[in-house]
């Protein structure tokens, strides 16, 4: 049950930082921490747990990681251009101050 | 949660412990023949006073940069700037360890050894990053950059080359790897290992492939503003680079201790070793220093389609073993 | 009460990636909060280590130690330029933020009650065979997809970043 505690958290402190930082840059290191959490649970649930008398092969605890890992690499370096994209642009990479189309 | 997984660890940990000094010493010795070598090439004799044929000259450098003053600059990032040489040099020591020196025997003998080897190096970067921006100079930042780039780049045709020993050998084992070696590897494999010899030169940030550190033209880049001690952790990090990228290729590429049986067989290993990491002494005592585009080019327009011409043609063999 | 090697081993990794995490999220220094992310990354691979998953921690040092965070760093450097002074990264809404994050914890803590039971077994070694062998058997259309996901990416980073043509 500690594995829940610490990934949960892990999880929520990423998802504060998502919430309150300003920089682009930092919005998504913080999703990756949110990401990172949330692999932790899911990989540690699928490695350890046998609910309902079911126990994951072990291939596939190590494919879903693969699968969340490929994932989140092409999110972050997406991610990354779009922030290279905007800072070069607009000349900042304070997400308050991109309101161009709010209203 | 079973004890049995972590005791393999806890072995690979003293072992790494155990390689980091032995690369260290090592690399000592590799700095003596690279001074050997290039004086030979320059026609010079190379350190010759200290010691028998001058072996000890290295030795009495590291007391000599021991003893000097460890400066950090009052515009840098002070735990940052101390911390990084040792993110530099940590993973290239703990790469050593998956390596097989012997029939059978790797000092860390782990089921995904191939990829340990390419994975734990690219933490270097890291420290190559945070050197050059923590010293809060252009010239450093500028050279931090510069290698960041390179090494994400180079990472690429290593990766894919090693990739067609695992295919040829069908195992990221490399203790299953060796014993799977058979001698016609090498001419099957040759583009995979031109490839990852050059990529390797590439990944030490070793000449011609050394903008990163460019004398002429950055000073000495990432490690501009280091001295003494942290300097010298650089300096055996990369030799430990070139000796460990050496080892690698000569155990997986060119058969290591599979050509003899027993103590000779490890010998020989060694020999091959010496043989790559002269070859790399040669290299870059004899090209020109690559542009910054010239070295892009050649990851990805050149050694990139290699690499994946190798793995293509090895795909095809495979299927007649 | 002693404490297993095991639990001081889950209590370790337990301590880095939290310490890991809060300096993404606190600190005012955009290369501490880099590095902050990168201790975090390290202590993920630890995780899967201790989950047995060997091939899996050490696709995540390759993958995002060596890859995410250069990348992460690179970027850093070539938008906050050096020598202006260190941009100080700024928070908003934090008393708010808070009280989300904390109610999301004890929602989904609340909601994974009763997996506390289950955590029984001990987990088996994700080996490279047996990897291969649920990517390419049960898993392949994740795996075949993920490859077009790669090259998409690939495509649009591209296009984004270096997409300026005048």
């Amino acid at each position: 049950m500690s594995l829940v505690y610490v990934a949960l958290a892990l999880f929520c402190i990423g998802l504060y930082g998502t919430l309150t930082r300003r920089d682009i840059i930092a919005v998504l290191a913080s999703v990756e921490v949110m990401l990172g959490g949330a692999t932790v649970l899911l990989v540690g649930l699928s490695a350890t747990s046998n609910l309902a008398g079911v126990s994951t092969p072990p291939g596939e605890t190590s494919g879903v990681g693969l699968v969340i890992l490929v994932l989140a690499a092409a999110e972050a370096s997406v991610g990354l251009a779009l922030m290279l994209a905007v800072a070069r642009r607009l000349n900042t990479t304070r997400i308050d101050e991109l309101d161009e189309v709010s209203g | 949660m079973s004890g049995s997984v972590f005791t393999g660890y806890t072995g690979g940990l003293i072992w790494g412990l155990g390689g980091g000094l032995v690369i260290a010493i090592a690399t000592l010795f590799g700095v003596w023949w690279e001074r050997k070598v290039a004086g030979r090439i320059q026609m010079r004799l190379g350190p010759q006073t200290t010691g028998p044929f001058g072996l000890l000259q290295t030795v009495a450098d590291m007391v000599k940069l021991l003893l000097k003053e460890d400066i950090t600059p009052t515009q840098a990032d002070a735990p940052v700037f101390r911390v990084a040489p040792l993110i530099v040099f940590v993973p290239i020591a703990m790469a050593v360890t998956v390596i097989p020196f012997a029939a059978g025997w790797a000092p860390l003998d782990t089921s995904v050894g191939m990829l340990f080897f390419l994975a734990v190096p690219s933490v270097s970067v890291i420290g190559i990053l945070m050197a050059g921006w923590s010293s809060g100079n252009s010239y450093a930042t500028l050279g931090g950059l510069r290698g960041a780039a390179q090494m994400i780049s180079y990472e690429l045709p290593r990766t894919l080359s090693v990739l067609s020993v695992v295919l040829l050998a069908g195992s990221l084992r490399p203790v299953e790897v060796m014993e799977a070696w058979r001698w016609w590897f090498i001419p099957l494999n040759g583009i995979g290992f031109l490839v990852y010899f050059i990529s390797s030169v590439a990944e030490c940030n070793r000449g011609p492939f050394d903008i990163p550190e460019a004398e002429s033209e950055l000073v000495a880049g990432y490690f501009a503003d280091y001295s003494g001690i942290r300097w010298a952790i650089f300096m055996m990090s990369e030799y430990g680079g070139v000796i460990a990228a050496s080892l690698f290729g000569a155990a997986l590429f060119l058969g290591g201790w599979a050509w003899a049986p027993g103590l000779f067989g490890t010998a020989i290993f060694l020999l091959l070793t010496v043989v790559l990491v002269t070859a790399m002494i040669w290299i870059k005592w004899t090209f020109p220093r690559m542009r910054m585009d010239q070295l892009m080019n050649t990851a990805w327009k050149v050694l990139t389609p290699m690499a994946l011409l190798q793995i293509a043609i090895i795909g095809v063999v495979i299927a007649w073993l | 009460m002693s404490i297993s090697m095991i639990e001081l081993v889950f209590w370790m990794i337990a301590a880095a990636s939290l310490l890991g995490a809060l300096t993404v999220v606190f600190t005012r220094d955009v290369t501490r909060m880099a590095l902050g992310l990168g201790v975090f990354l390290l202590s993920v691979a630890g995780w899967f280590v201790y989950f047995s998953q060997t091939f899996l921690a050490a696709a995540q040092v390759f993958v995002y130690v060596g890859g995410v965070l250069v990348l992460v760093l690179f970027a850093i450097m070539l938008v906050h330029r050096s020598g202006a002074g260190r941009p100080a990264l700024e928070s908003r809404h934090t008393i708010d933020s808070i009280m989300v994050a904390v109610a999301v914890f004890v929602l989904v803590v609340s909601a994974l009650q009763d997996v506390g039971s289950a955590l029984t077994v001990t987990p088996l070694p994700g080996s490279p065979d047996a990897i291969s062998a649920a990517l390419l058997g049960p898993m392949l259309p994740h795996f075949e997809a993920l490859g077009v996901l790669l090259l998409a990416a690939l495509a649009a980073v591209i296009v984004i970043s270096g997409g300026e043509r005048s």
